[in-house]
Parts: structure tokens; sequence; C-alpha cells
């Protein structure tokens, strides 16, 4: 008799997983419909394609999808090799302090757009508002540059370009590299 | 001693102790998401796992599912289907962490990165994870009808549990 009422506790512990893996695609279409309809009436809604992939400018210019009409200039790698010749020009490296110590554009100084305000005070009187300023960061998937560059802009500068290449295509190019802290 | 753990862990009370938590931290990270749809959307984008396409969708739904598992989970409302959602849902977060962390690539910006301190970051979130995982899986496994709503309802609605049942039978 216990035996056969333990056989049965046992029988009623066990789960029925067909009936749980159905209660939780419920919840997911019930969440769906929930925030669909949210989306949709809310002001704040996004749409459901975004565009998210790299635009492509021209053959040799290609930029980050959140790039928009009105943002600095950006320029082609041979470009960027222009304005290096150039003393009117300077290079910066948007990327954090540890990656542009292991190896930048030869000449460029550091203004990691992720810690603006602690490193531009010390920055600002090596960029000269007149001067042509470049941004570059790791490569095309990178925005920090041109995150960078717009910040540049709302501080007023005004001759802006953005390399979006960047350290990944100058450094496969074989071009002038440098190693170390800030100069 | 494992035995006394192993009863703490698997109590009533621990278990609903562990409902609150997992639910709270759900809501309470789903709230920001669902008020700042772009700006979660950057954030996907900055994971670099999803298609393009998905990157919406996405977006848009997954702070539904955890807003909606976490009220179910903590006021006991499908707790097992619920449960088992988060953990799935955290099983992804890990995955997405591990490979952008072997990757090196640091999702504050979406761009690679050899930089330790975002390592650092990383770790801890990934940390974090693998706790709360820990506690979804015990409220799934746990199977405790202790201070659920389902429970009120069935009582409510005179519809006997299976124990209750059982322990009828007993008397």
């Amino acid at each position: 008799m216990i035996v056969l009422r333990h056989k049965k506790t046992t029988e009623h512990v066990k789960r029925d997983f067909a009936s749980i893996f159905l209660k939780a695609v419920g919840i997911v279409i019930f969440a769906s419909i929930l925030a669909f309809s949210y989306n949709n009436f809310s002001d704040r809604g996004i749409s459901l394609k975004g565009s998210w992939s790299n635009k492509i400018l021209s053959d040799s210019l290609i930029v980050p999808h959140s790039y928009q009409k009105g943002d600095p200039q950006a320029i082609t790698l041979s470009e960027a090799m222009m304005e290096f010749q150039s003393s009117n020009t300077i290079f910066l490296d948007a990327r954090l302090e540890f990656d542009y110590k292991q190896g930048h554009i030869k000449g460029a100084l550091n203004l990691p757009y992720e810690e603006f305000d602690e490193f531009y005070p010390k920055i600002a009187p090596k960029i000269p508002k007149d001067k042509t300023i470049l941004a570059y960061c790791d490569g095309t998937e990178c925005e920090l540059s041109l995150l960078l560059a717009r910040v540049l802009r709302d501080e007023g500068y005004q001759h802006l370009k953005v390399f979006f290449g960047g350290w990944a295509e100058w450094e496969k190019a074989g071009l002038p590299i440098d190693k170390g802290e800030n100069p | 001693m494992w035995r006394n753990l192993k009863s703490i862990i698997n109590s009533q009370y621990t278990i609903l102790f562990f409902r609150l938590i997992l639910g709270g931290i759900f809501i309470y990270a789903s709230l920001d998401k669902i008020a700042h749809p772009e700006q979660f959307a950057q954030i996907v984008y900055n994971y670099k796992i999803l298609p393009h396409s998905l990157i919406n969708i996405f977006t848009i739904v997954m702070p539904w599912v955890e807003l909606i598992c976490g009220i179910f989970v903590i006021g006991g409302i499908f707790v097992e289907s619920s449960s088992a959602i988060l953990s799935l849902l955290l099983v992804s977060f890990i995955i997405a962490l591990s490979a952008n962390f072997l990757r090196g690539l640091d999702m504050n910006c979406g761009c690679f990165s050899t930089d330790p301190q975002g390592k650092k970051e990383g770790a801890i979130l990934l940390i974090r994870d693998f706790f709360l995982l820990a506690i979804g899986l015990q409220i799934f496994f746990g199977n405790s009808r202790f201070a659920t709503l389902t429970s009120v309802f069935n009582r409510l609605f005179n519809k006997p549990r299976n124990s209750e049942v059982v322990r009828m039978n007993d008397a």
C-alpha cells in the first residue's frame, strides 16, 4: 500500500514538459503582441527594419549606418594620405588610450571619444580651430571617429574630416605608424 | 552540512526569494529598454551578433518578454514556463557576451579593442548572468507552488492540487 502510494506521488510530480513549452510559446506571443502594439502607438517607436548596414558612398568610401547628411566630410585612404602630407592637418585617434598606445597613425593625438571630458582640456591647446582636424578610429565598423567629430563640431571646429577606414586600413597599407603615449 | 544547504536552497521560502530577485531584476531591466528603444537598438547593434534585419524586431520584442516573464515569475503565473524563458534568455546573453569577450569586442562602442578595462566589465556581466541563470534554473526545477497566483486561483475555483489529493487520500 505504501509502495503504491509512493508510486502515485512520483507520477504526480512528473512534469508535463509539452505543456510548459506550449505555455512558454503563448507567453512569447502575448509579449510580442503587446510589444508591437506599444511600439506602434508610442511616439518613441522604431521602424521594424532599421538601416544598420554600412552605406557605400563610392567604390572606395564606405561609411557607418549612422552617417548622415551634414556630418563632417568622410574621406578615403588616399585622401587621408594626402592630408598626412599637409602640415595644416592634425590627426586625432578617437579610440581608447590602451589601443592608441599599442599603435596609431604617426603624429596622431589621442582624444578618446568615451573619455572626451577628461582628455579634451589637455588636447585642446594642441588643436587650434583654424587647422583641419582628421578623426579616425578602428575601422569602418567603428563609429567613435564620427561621434568625436560631431562633438568637436559642437565645440566650434569647422574644418573636420573623418577617415572611416581608420587604423585597420592605414596599418594594412603599411603607412607610417607609431606606438606609445600622447606626445 | 550539504544536506542542510540543499534543504535551504530547495525551501519554498528561498524559491520565493529567488523569484522576487529574478523577476525584479528583469522587470527593472526591461523598463529602461522599453522607454528608450533607439538606445537599446544601438546596444544590440554593438554586440554585432544578430543580422541587421533582426535588430529592430529583437529590440521591440525582447524587453516585453522580459517584462511579462518578470511579472509572471514574481506573481506566480506560469512560473515554470516564465523561468524557463528567462533562463534561455540568460543562456543567450552568456553566449553573446562570451563570444564578444573572445573576439575582443568592446560592447560600449561596438568596436574592437584590447583594453583590459572592457574585458573586466564583460567579466562582471558574465558572472552576474551565471548567477541569475542559477537562480532561474532553481526556480524552474524547484517547481514550488508556494505563494503563487496559480495556487490561489486553484483554491478559489476549488480545483485541488495533486499533492492535496494525495494528502486527502492519506487522511
